[in-house]
């Protein structure tokens, strides 16, 4: 098959690039072995959180001081307009798919973790983070979290000891508390067998949301917010939100489950729906295995599946995560780029690939680890050629750690951005 | 002993991300969905068959989950291989006649305006529910008076004119009930200047497993990779097939849950529409006229496990005139022999009805896709008419 753009890995970075190739007219494919680290993710978009282990309040102006000092780093590859122009797109197309998300005026704002920590990030869909949150935080007194019987990926009461730990919360009450399953036809399971996802699609069901407010509303009465697991609906959440805020009269807040993410998996059906309606081809569950390069330009790449059956394009973007996504392949004392064997850096000694404590607020040096790229965020191959027609975008980028700078998403998006705003200025030249 | 290469559920690392695109998970609670009953009580039942959790027979093996798995664990031939391996087993009549689709494709044939009059009559229907505990609510498919085979005896002559050849598995649907997709292939390949060549298949063997006939699914693939293998003229000519179930199993059931060696046909087979594209691309396009028609694509499981679906969509989308509407890709959930059993009809329904709510959305003038089974229950649940991608090709060729 021939397209003007391949692009391989379906995940957030992949997806953003696909959406901006698409939209501008390129025949573009996505190639995806398997659903993506959106649906392990929070949902919440970082852009810059943490920067020498403090937390970022204001991310374009800690930017500059990171792009400053780190020559290397994606995001100054990119730069500021480039960014800031990035994340507007992004959150633009996710509203056409009716994800709304909330930047608090270019300000980070916290979303609170299953576990009750804070954790700093730029965008949150608007049930977690929303002016009326912003508005009541300053008087609240009362806050309710609020679990399922039997459900077994949260935990209020630890949630709630955790968060009033916090300095935020010196002077607020924290409970937890749970509420019941309403009575479900034929259900013959006990409901510590639900998952994220059994209990979303419950939310779903217009004979039973009426009911479960009705149990938040009970459960939760007098307090300033109430926290939920986020369970508030995989396809109609708006509605559910307002149908439960309205009918408890509370501000209802939905916090990141454990995997499944519901959260996360809302924005993956957003960049999904938007990329077919903008005619893009999404190939899920193959994987491509190698590729054909001629004088340092991509020919073609072969997947799994078809491994005999050429799929061309002009252009292509590598975008196939870290080592969970298999974007990078460790083995015991060796690491390297599966598809195109580009250049990677990384500390040849094993010993120095981890921190020795498993939480060290430095993180660990492997998820610096990656493909090196020019300015351009083309790769090089293994001897040191660059590809003429290969970028490179998100968590496979070496020289940036998601975890200790809270950028991950930021990341994905602003190089995805970048390496299709090259192609497509490219495509037009050639036409 | 456990086998080595079957350890793909050890990398299995509990994100449940394959139970969200379950069809069948989504929309009962009797089955606790593929991670449950694939790799987690995999590890029980390798130790002890008495440990087998007999909801996993609520799986319709559409195997969305594999292609939903980002750690590359094959889900869905864990439970397919533990439901003939570990349950017990017990014959029934209905299951025998729906897996042997060779015998009652000789026999419906044979009768068939006898039998298609008394399978649509309410009376017998309300008998098979009662007796077979084949749902009353289902529409069979007709049977066709003349076989493709029959058919093909005529053209064969013609066939031998082309210098290259293509071998075509046609399956029994085209053979006993749709011989015009057959003579569509027919059209289509000859239009492309190649000849067609068909063996002595037989079933390949689909039906079969779904219903835990293994010993019988291997000993149909056994003949099959025979036969096909010995019409092949040459190493590089094709085997190409038009129903996406056929080719998964050719593909891919033969090697991975039937544990035959596929190796001599392995190569060859192509999904029909990845064959034509592929010509179309190398330039050898025939005429083809404008076809003003607005169809909605669906894409079959099947098609969707073997990474098809783009090859079908890209060919769509070369016939001039046409209006693609692309559907979100969902199970239609009769999923072969399963929505023809009155434990799992209402389960089937239910999967379909997401599915027949887009379509009525999009409103088109008939749907396309690639799906025997599938065209049944969208042509029994909504007011379309099902169109193969290649039969849309053909009618485009002048």
């Amino acid at each position: 098959m021939k397209f003007d753009c391949i692009i391989i890995g379906g995940g957030i970075s992949g997806l953003t690039a696909g959406i901006r190739c698409a939209k501008e007219g390129l025949h573009t494919a996505i190639i995806s072995s398997g659903m993506s680290a959106l649906h392990f993710s929070s949902g919440s978009i970082d852009v810059l959180g943490y920067l020498d282990n403090t937390v970022v309040y204001k991310p374009f102006e800690a930017l500059d001081t990171l792009t400053g000092t780190i020559a290397q780093h994606p995001y100054t590859k990119c730069g500021k307009p480039l960014i800031i122009e990035a994340l507007q797109f992004f959150k633009q197309e996710c509203e056409t798919q009716n994800v709304y998300l909330f930047d608090n005026e270019n300000l980070n704002h916290f979303h609170v973790t299953a576990l009750g920590t804070l954790k700093p990030t730029y965008f949150s869909q608007r049930s977690v983070f929303n002016e009326d949150v912003y508005n009541r935080f300053k008087r609240m007194k009362k806050i309710v979290i609020i679990n399922f019987e039997g459900y077994r990926d949260f935990h209020p009461q630890l949630a709630a000891a955790q968060l009033s730990k916090h300095a935020l919360f010196a002077n607020c009450e924290i409970v937890a508390k749970s509420i019941e399953m309403p009575q479900i036809q034929n259900l013959s399971r006990h409901p510590h067998e639900f998952r994220s996802i059994d209990i979303a699609r419950i939310f779903e069901d217009e004979e039973y949301v009426y009911k479960i407010a009705d149990a938040i509303r009970l459960a939760a009465d007098g307090a300033d917010f109430v926290v939920i697991p986020a369970f508030m609906g995989i396809h109609n959440f708006n509605q559910i939100h307002n149908i439960i805020q309205s009918r408890t009269r509370l501000l209802v807040y939905e916090v990141p489950t454990l995997p499944p993410s519901i959260l996360g998996l809302r924005i993956d059906n957003a960049l999904k729906s938007r990329f077919a309606q903008l005619g893009g081809v999404f190939v899920a569950g193959d994987k491509v295995v190698r590729a054909e390069i001629k004088d340092d330009v991509v020919q073609a790449v072969y997947t799994a599946n078809h491994p005999e059956n050429p799929l061309e394009a002009k252009f292509y973007i590598l975008s196939t995560g870290s080592f969970f996504s298999g974007g990078m392949v460790s083995e015991f004392d060796n690491m390297y780029e599966p598809v195109f064997k580009l250049k990677l850096h990384f500390e040849p000694q094993r010993n120095k690939w981890y921190s020795p404590q498993f939480f060290y607020s430095h993180s660990h040096p492997f998820l610096e680890y990656g493909v090196v790229t020019d300015e351009n965020l083309r790769p090089y191959d293994s001897k040191n050629n660059i590809i003429q027609n290969l970028y490179c975008s998100g968590a496979i980028l070496a020289h940036y750690n998601p975890i200790r700078e809270g950028c991950g998403s930021g990341v994905a998006i602003s190089t995805a951005y970048k390496a299709a705003n090259q192609i497509v200025s490219l495509y037009k030249l050639m036409r | 002993m456990i086998k080595l290469e079957n350890i793909s559920f050890d990398h299995c690392i509990k994100c449940t991300v394959c139970t969200i695109y379950c069809p069948v998970a989504r929309v009962t609670h009797l089955y606790p969905g593929p991670k449950q009953s694939g790799p987690d009580t995999e590890r029980l039942r390798i130790k002890n068959p008495e440990l087998l959790d007999i909801s996993l027979k609520y799986c319709s093996n559409c195997k969305r989950c594999e292609i939903a798995c980002p750690s590359d664990v094959k889900i869905a031939d864990i439970i397919q291989t533990a439901k003939w391996r570990y349950s017990k087993k017990e014959f029934r009549i209905r299951d025998f006649l729906l897996s042997r689709t060779d015998l009652m494709g000789t026999f419906g044939t044979l009768f068939a305006p006898v039998v298609n009059f008394f399978t649509h009559l309410g009376i017998v229907k309300y008998f098979l529910d009662l007796v077979f505990k084949i749902p009353k609510g289902r529409t069979f498919p007709n049977y066709a008076s003349m076989t493709f085979k029959k058919w093909f005896k005529e053209t064969r002559k013609y066939q031998n004119k082309y210098l290259e050849k293509v071998v075509y598995f046609h399956g029994c649907y085209v053979n006993y009930n749709y011989p015009q997709l057959g003579k569509d292939v027919v059209k289509v390949l000859n239009a492309l200047g190649k000849g067609v060549i068909i063996t002595k298949e037989k079933c390949c063997g689909v039906p079969l497993i779904a219903n835990g006939y293994i010993k019988k699914a291997q000993e149909h693939g056994r003949h099959n990779i025979k036969v096909l293998s010995k019409a092949l003229p040459d190493e590089k000519t094709k085997i190409v097939s038009a129903s996406s179930s056929c080719s998964l199993a050719l593909k891919h059931e033969y090697a991975n849950l039937l544990e035959l060696d596929n190796s001599p046909i392995a190569h060859n087979i192509a999904y029909i529409t990845q064959y034509v594209l592929e010509e179309f691309e190398n330039g050898n396009i025939p005429k083809l006229k404008p076809l003003t028609y607005t169809v909605a694509y669906h894409s079959p499981c099947h098609l969707e496990r073997m990474g098809n679906v783009a090859f079908t969509i890209e060919l769509l989308r070369k016939i001039p005139g046409l209006t693609v509407k692309i559907l979100h890709s969902e199970c239609c959930g009769i999923s072969g022999t399963y929505g023809f059993k009155n434990e799992y009809y209402a389960i089937s329904q239910a999967v379909g009805n997401e599915l027949f709510k887009i379509i009525e959305e999009a409103n088109p003038d008939f749907v396309v896709t690639d799906c025997e089974t599938c065209k049944w229950q969208i042509e029994m649940n909504t007011k379309y008419r099902v169109v193969h991608p290649i039969s849309l090709l053909a009618e485009a060729i002048e």
